[in-house]
């Protein structure tokens, strides 16, 4: 497959292709978060806690995997013990707001839900967490800048790019910070929930064929899982398909998985990581020019 | 894996496959009852025919099920619950007319023993499990199950096993999961053909099986959103075929799934 993605980006240990796995872990934060009792229908987010989380733990162990953990402060508080078991086999804790906000906060009542879900998470674990991705899609312009002030080194929001980007949030705290953009195409709840309900054997296809682009394109391969079940990850079936797509994705000579801590880390001291710039001025570059 | 003695000895995964009878008391939350007809006799469809359709496929395979019977619906058509009774299923509760229970407030207590003592009087026997219609229930629900003497809850979708709940404080009534994934409402009120929804459920009891866990499927006779019609049906066929044939699968109502796991399964999975 031809690569029509322009320049490729630089990876760690001279990598053809990053694999960041996530996991947003959205237990019940996301319904207390909506005003709702996690009973019946509404208690999926009691299944990543009991069953999704361990089977993940599980999994990334037998493959010998480190990925990051994306957790609501709020679950943090409910299910300490899930966090620290998490965070005790070597995965990343990032930050993935309070209860799981998706609406638009801005000014003091978003800096404290921040500052909030910061003090929960660098409590559970002992470090502060680095990396933050909004819940529900949606962040504010100041975002950033509160996530810079308290030494975030990442986002993983946005989906307006295909590789890393370097970016500088205006505010009270200037400097680099990183963004590994993601993409609502690689999320499981899309081939997972009604809009889809796509079989197991379906997604494995669907995924693979994704690897398989994108390792002849940029080499950045973000997915992201969910703790709960049926849109998430972490029930038998789709286990599964992890499962074989991490075999898949193995088969590949030159991959390395990357946290996202760790590879915010390179990107922020490799010269070759696109700017926030060269990201707006993208589609005027002649491919294979960097 | 598993656990030796999760599943009684010689099996190593369990079935519980159930049917949520929700019949014209579904439609009477949409319009008034002398307005029953048109689109909104979907559930008088699955009481006529549907729950027929899968009272023979059960009796072919020999699968013992459980039936989550609203009760108006139950008044309704004493002869269907008679046949349900008589083919050696189990009837469950599932609300007086499929009442949003969370909604109800201090009139949800009367409407559980409303529905309670009117299956009681129409099986001649306590029903020992009750669902949420519509998945939804209040921080009371479960505490007032307990009162009643219920021994089990099947409204959630928390776990891949049977488990213990907390109802505020009293005895704990036990949990037997379920999802979306394996029940038909989902994937029809959109249309997705037969062939996938088999597709899925034959995956789903591969992964299952292969961890030891509990297969719960849910199933509904209507004819809009349900597995009453005759292509529908066959996957539904398709599915029991596929679970009596793999080795030690242990087929059991949710009653008898309950009182394995108050007795054995509990204290295995503890273990």
């Amino acid at each position: 497959m031809r690569a029509r993605t322009g320049p490729r980006p630089e990876w760690p240990d001279g990598a053809r292709c990053v694999v960041f796995l996530s996991v947003d872990l959205d237990g019940v934060a996301l319904e207390r978060g909506e005003g709702v009792e996690p009973l019946g229908i509404n208690s999926y987010g009691v299944y990543a806690y009991r069953c999704g989380v361990p089977r993940y733990l599980r999994l990334f162990a037998r493959h010998g995997l480190r990925v990051t953990f994306f957790v609501p402060g709020y679950d943090g508080e409910v299910a300490p013990e899930v966090i620290r078991a998490i965070a005790g086999e070597g995965h990343e804790i990032a930050a993935h707001g309070y209860c799981h906000e998706s609406g638009y906060l801005e000014g003091a009542p978003e800096r404290a839900l921040l500052q909030r879900t910061h003090d929960i998470l660098a409590g559970l674990t002992g470090q502060p967490p680095v990396g933050w991705r909004n819940p529900g899609g949606m962040k504010s312009r100041f975002t950033t800048q509160y996530l810079r002030a308290l030494g975030y080194l990442y986002d993983s929001s946005d989906k307006d790019f295909e590789q890393p980007y370097r970016f500088e949030p205006a505010g009270p705290a200037p400097g680099p910070m990183i963004e590994l953009p993601t993409n609502s195409a690689m999320l499981d709840d899309g081939h997972l929930n009604p809009i889809a309900m796509l079989a197991p054997s379906q997604i494995l296809e669907l995924w693979k064929e994704e690897f398989a682009a994108t390792y002849a394109g940029s080499g950045y391969f973000a997915l992201i899982l969910h703790g709960r079940a049926w849109w998430g990850s972490g029930t038998p079936s789709r286990a599964r398909v992890l499962d074989e797509l991490i075999r898949y994705i193995d088969a590949h000579p030159g991959v390395r998985y990357v946290r996202g801590v760790d590879l915010a880390r390179f990107c922020l001291g490799s010269s070759a990581t696109a700017t926030a710039e060269a990201r707006d001025t993208w589609l005027y570059r002649e491919p294979g020019g960097r | 894996m598993t656990p030796p003695d999760r599943w009684p000895p010689g099996h190593h995964c369990g079935v519980a496959i159930s049917v949520d009878l929700d019949g014209e008391s579904v439609d009477l939350g949409r319009a008034p009852r002398a307005n029953l007809w048109g689109r909104f006799s979907h559930g008088r469809y699955g009481l006529r025919v549907g729950v027929y359709r899968l009272l023979e496929i059960f009796r072919e395979h020999a699968i013992p099920a459980t039936f989550f019977v609203p009760a108006w619906d139950a008044e309704q058509s004493p002869g269907l619950v008679e046949a349900i009774l008589a083919a050696g299923h189990e009837i469950a509760a599932h609300g007086y007319v499929h009442e949003d229970h969370s909604r109800l407030e201090e009139a949800e207590r009367d409407t559980l023993e409303r529905a309670h003592r009117t299956l009681l009087k129409l099986t001649g026997r306590a029903p020992a499990g009750w669902r949420a219609p519509g998945g939804r229930l209040s921080p009371r629900t479960l505490g007032y199950l307990t009162d009643l003497g219920y021994r089990y809850d099947s409204s959630f979708r928390d776990d891949d096993l049977p488990h213990e709940l907390e109802c505020g404080g009293g005895p704990r009534i036990l949990e037997i999961p379920q999802f979306p994934f394996l029940t038909d409402t989902l994937f029809y009120e959109v249309f997705r053909p037969p062939a996938d929804v088999r597709r899925m459920w034959l995956e789903e009891l591969e992964a299952i099986y292969d961890e030891g866990l509990l297969y719960s499927l849910k199933l509904h006779p209507r004819g809009d959103t349900g597995s009453g019609r005759a292509l529908r049906a066959a996957v539904v066929e398709d599915v029991c075929r596929a679970v009596r044939r793999r080795p030690g699968t242990w087929i059991a109502t949710h009653a008898d799934i309950a009182a394995w796991w108050r007795s054995s399964g509990e204290a295995a999975n503890r273990g």
